[in-house]
């Protein structure tokens, strides 16, 4: 990442508050996104997300596993992140640890709620097999390829896109088993379930410069921030989750006016979202 | 495409092949034959030819009394140049690009590589560390280059020697991260036996095409070596900063391209009077674009740092900086395209972005991107019938 | 198992024995690098991206000052295996293919052009279907000539195995894990010499050859591909540029 004079941090700072940035883009624009689906053939769901440099792929493997004892009518969900070097030198060998658990759990706290389990956005029931016996683990793997700022949000979109494409393989349970026995479990191969996105959220990320926000920051913009405000909305604007980044104090007031144009702004941004699924969904029908 | 992701419709498609195809059919069909790859054979013809070494001075001028030629014997052939090497008698290429051939000189001219510093360029570095008497710069070559504080204008324009007190005061000309504007220096310090410097001629006049390589380069010919004479030996790239025109770069952005896209010219610091606009092409690829300033204001000490912390008083008017990114965005959509970026064509994407109503921002989408390239692709077929009438 | 059909010769994925798998490259896919490349081959999907020459970064890790300072890293995406991988970095395997990359490249690249300076290369498994190292290599030659870093000669790399007594050609993960045995050649393709080899289990020394044979004749056909891929990349450059 490279460092920014004195003088290009001073150009960055009057475009935003002139709302007018670098590249010429509005203060709560969003930089050219184009997503691609399948791109992981051997997964259950993927996609390919870029986001103006940015380039994250996202892919969702289900495994059968056990329920947790606490839950025994829930699957699980697991989500990783990874930051490959050919993003960034400095992310080799451990040099991106710290970000990419920073990222993952992030996505943890927007789209599976809390420790017990509650206002997870991905409905945990539908993934029960048999109960407290079988049921399906989702590993969620999210891999930065390019990285160019706003890595949250490109990941959150990716992960919402790569869920769109995810088939979950129907299962036939014999029902012969003993109660206290392994159930014996046929995957199918042919018929799959398309997984529910409808209430999967995105991430909007608002990046406070001076005294504006900007929404889908560049890294040259990133490292000019005060704060970020990271609100995970879903498409019937309620909020999913909530992230403050950066040391910066915020006067509650401010955090409130955020939280409300982040609601205005991911309104847009889920619908382009779902037109951008739908072209891509077309095109692998064709 | 590297830069701009760009989900191209099927009409917006068929478009750019069309464009690209006519691109493809201006040039002539030599010129992509001399395309070559890592480890093809050069074709070179064996004729006699004499060359003729000249020793250097120290200012690394050729003056006559310092001059001490000595003829070779006419055993080969062709010089073998850069992004060349020899391998069982045949010339083979260790790069890809393009085959040039100059007066007997055969080497490969790369096209996505690092900078390739030559003498007397003018190139925009960024500031990384500031060491006993000099800063160091990134500016895309495989090190970074040096900028002396000898090398450097001070700020009060008087030429003296550099004092303790000038040592300590580095900081407030230039600290890191700055951006400035300098140019290669005429001496390159260089390893002994590494950079050769030599002149053809053809007996009537010396005829000075000098190639200067840097150290990483090895012109070899038939074993023979250069004397080089008065250099450093730690293989650096040395800059100066001694013009009024050189020094940091403030209120604007910098942009990277590839170097392949900056031609070497007459001029690469270009006041654009009707925008208001600075626009410097470094030769190695770093591009600036910022708002005007009079020359003179460049060196800078820290009273005027402090200028901005009235910030808002202080901004780039929004006029200008419509400009800025217009012609920024213009400089972005060439680079993604690939087309040799000139002042001329700069100014001529961002005006036909005006004319055509086209927002900043859109500048960067798919229906620019294919009108540009549209554009372009008339032009040069304009040129060439200009050409080819001409005559 | 039956990896070669007794009646009609094929494979499991209906392939003949000396036949390579779809071959597929794509230059410049990471925008930030020098130079990058994708490479596939059948369903092993590698991207390699350059970062350099540039100046070194950790001086301590400069051993001779007269050469460039090649560094390598192999990293697994988790989905890229049938089973998750916990680990994707820094686990055995990865770090003796980065060596193996490492070396393999270190022989082609003319070190001595760019004193005191460094080339990062990058290699990220995005789908793993067997003979993930050759195609890594593969990559690498194409970010490496994409950034314009001289070198000797084109590197390329490629496998053969021999199962149910037939030679096999660019094995997939299937035929990989059958127990057989599994030969890497890696060869200078213009210069035709040997740059890397590697083999595991048992092979008798006449059909090692053959097998040996096989893997070689494969890599000269990448080579030739990769050749194509590079010759294209420079013209249309070239007529870009005008």
């Amino acid at each position: 990442m490279v460092g920014l004079s004195e003088g290009e941090k001073h150009f960055i700072r009057g475009g935003i508050a002139q709302d007018i940035r670098t590249d010429g883009r509005k203060r709560l624009q969003f930089r050219a996104l184009s997503v691609e689906t399948g791109v992981i053939p051997q997964a259950n769901g993927s996609a390919r997300v870029r986001l103006g440099a940015t380039e994250i792929i996202a892919s969702v493997k289900a495994e059968l596993g056990k329920p947790s004892i606490l839950h025994p009518d829930k699957g699980k969900v697991s989500i990783f992140v990874d930051c490959s070097p050919t993003a960034e030198p400095t992310f080799e060998g451990r040099g991106s640890e710290e970000l990419s658990t920073e990222l993952a759990v992030a996505l943890q706290r927007c789209l599976l709620g809390g420790k017990s389990g509650a206002g997870a956005a991905i409905d945990l029931s539908s993934l029960i097999v048999v109960d407290g016996k079988v049921c399906w683990d989702l590993y969620i793997d999210g891999l930065v390829v390019s990285s160019d700022g706003n890595l949250l949000d490109a990941l959150a979109a990716a992960i919402k896109v790569a869920l769109s494409d995810t088939g979950i393989p129907k299962v036939n349970v014999s029902l012969s088993a003993a109660n206290d026995e392994e159930p014996e479990v046929d995957v199918s191969d042919e018929e799959f379930l398309q997984f529910d996105t409808s209430s999967v959220p995105v991430i909007i990320t608002l990046t406070k410069v001076g005294r504006h926000y900007i929404v889908d920051a560049t890294s040259e913009e990133e490292s000019q921030m005060s704060s970020a405000v990271s609100v995970s909305v879903n498409r019937h604007g309620q909020i999913c989750g909530l992230t403050k980044r950066g040391g910066a104090g915020l006067d509650p007031s401010v955090i409130f006016d955020m939280i409300s144009v982040a609601k205005h702004v991911s309104q847009q941004f889920i619908g382009v979202l779902d037109s951008e699924i739908a072209a891509a969904e077309a095109e692998a029908d064709e | 495409m590297r830069d701009l992701n760009l989900s191209l419709n099927q009409t917006q498609r068929v478009r750019l092949e069309a464009a690209l195809h006519e691109l493809q059919s201006l040039v002539p069909a030599a010129a992509s034959a001399a395309a070559v790859t890592v480890a093809d054979t050069i074709p070179v013809n064996q004729e006699d030819n004499i060359l003729k070494y000249i020793s250097l001075s120290q200012e690394n001028t050729i003056q006559e009394d310092t001059i001490s030629l000595f003829v070779c014997a006419d055993e080969l052939v062709w010089c073998r140049g850069h992004g060349t090497s020899d391998q069982d008698g045949e010339v083979v290429a260790t790069l890809c690009g393009v085959v040039e051939r100059v007066n007997k000189l055969v080497y490969v001219r790369t096209l996505r590589a690092r900078y390739k510093p030559e003498v007397g360029d003018i190139i925009v570095g960024r500031v990384i560390e500031i060491a006993p008497k000099r800063w160091r710069l990134e500016i895309n070559f495989s090190q970074d280059a040096v900028l002396m504080l000898s090398s450097m204008n001070l700020p009060d324009g008087i030429q003296r020697r550099r004092t303790a007190v000038d040592e300590l005061n580095m900081r407030s000309i230039f600290v890191e991260n700055d951006v400035i504007c300098v140019s290669t220096i005429l001496a390159l310090s260089v390893e002994v036996d590494n950079c050769f410097i030599f002149c053809f001629s053809d007996f009537k006049s010396v005829f000075a095409y000098v190639v200067v390589l840097t150290h990483a380069d090895t012109l070899r010919v038939i074993n023979h070596q250069a004397e080089v004479r008065g250099f450093q030996h730690d293989g650096s790239l040395h800059l100066q900063a001694r013009s009024e025109k050189y020094g940091k770069l403030e209120r604007g952005q910098l942009l990277m391209v590839p170097p392949y896209l900056v031609k070497r010219k007459k001029q690469h610091f270009h006041n654009l009077a009707q925008y208001d606009v600075d626009l410097i092409l470094g030769c190695n690829g770093f591009i600036w674009v910022g708002e005007h300033v009079l020359v003179g204001e460049n060196v800078k000490t820290t009273e005027d740092r402090q200028k901005y912390s009235n910030e808002a008083e202080n901004f780039t008017p929004l006029e200008t900086r419509k400009h800025i990114c217009r012609l920024a965005n213009a400089i972005r959509v060439l680079s993604a395209l690939g087309f040799t970026l000139t002042v001329e064509l700069i100014i001529e994407t961002a005006e036909a972005s005006v004319s055509s109503n086209v927002e900043v921002n859109d500048m960067l989408g798919a229906e620019f991107y294919v009108q540009t390239a549209e554009r372009e692709a008339k032009r040069r077929a304009a040129l060439l019938r200009k050409k080819k009438g001409g005559r | 198992m039956e990896y070669v059909n007794p009646l009609t010769g094929f494979r499991v994925d209906g392939r003949r024995p000396n036949e390579m798998r779809q071959l597929k490259a794509e230059v410049g896919v990471v925008a930030r690098a020098d130079g990058s490349a994708l490479f596939e081959m059948g369903n092993t999907r590698v991207i390699a991206a350059v970062y350099g020459p540039r100046e070194i970064q950790n001086k301590g890790q400069q051993v001779n000052n007269k050469e460039a300072l090649v560094r390598c890293e192999y990293r697994m995406a988790e989905f890229s295996t049938g089973d998750r991988r916990r680990k994707p970095k820094g686990d055995r395997r990865s770090t003796e293919i980065s060596l193996v990359i490492r070396q393999t490249m270190e022989a082609s690249i003319l070190t001595d052009l760019m004193p005191r300076s460094q080339i990062d290369i990058f290699v990220q498994v995005l789908q793993a279907d067997g003979g993930t190292r050759s195609a890594c290599i593969n990559a690498a030659t194409l970010a490496l000539a994409d950034a314009g870093i001289p070198m000797r000669d084109i590197v390329t790399s490629c496998s053969a195995g021999y199962l149910c007594s037939t030679p096999l050609l660019d094995l997939n993960y299937v035929e990989d894990s059958a127990g057989g045995p599994d030969v890497t050649v890696g060869i200078l393709a213009k210069m035709d010499k040997v740059t890397l080899l590697q083999m595991d289990a048992k092979l008798p020394m006449d059909t090692f050859e053959s097998v040996m044979g096989l893997a070689i004749e494969g890599c000269k056909a990448i080579a030739t591909y990769i050749r194509e891929v590079l010759l294209e990349n420079t013209k249309r450059l070239e007529y870009q540029r005008g």
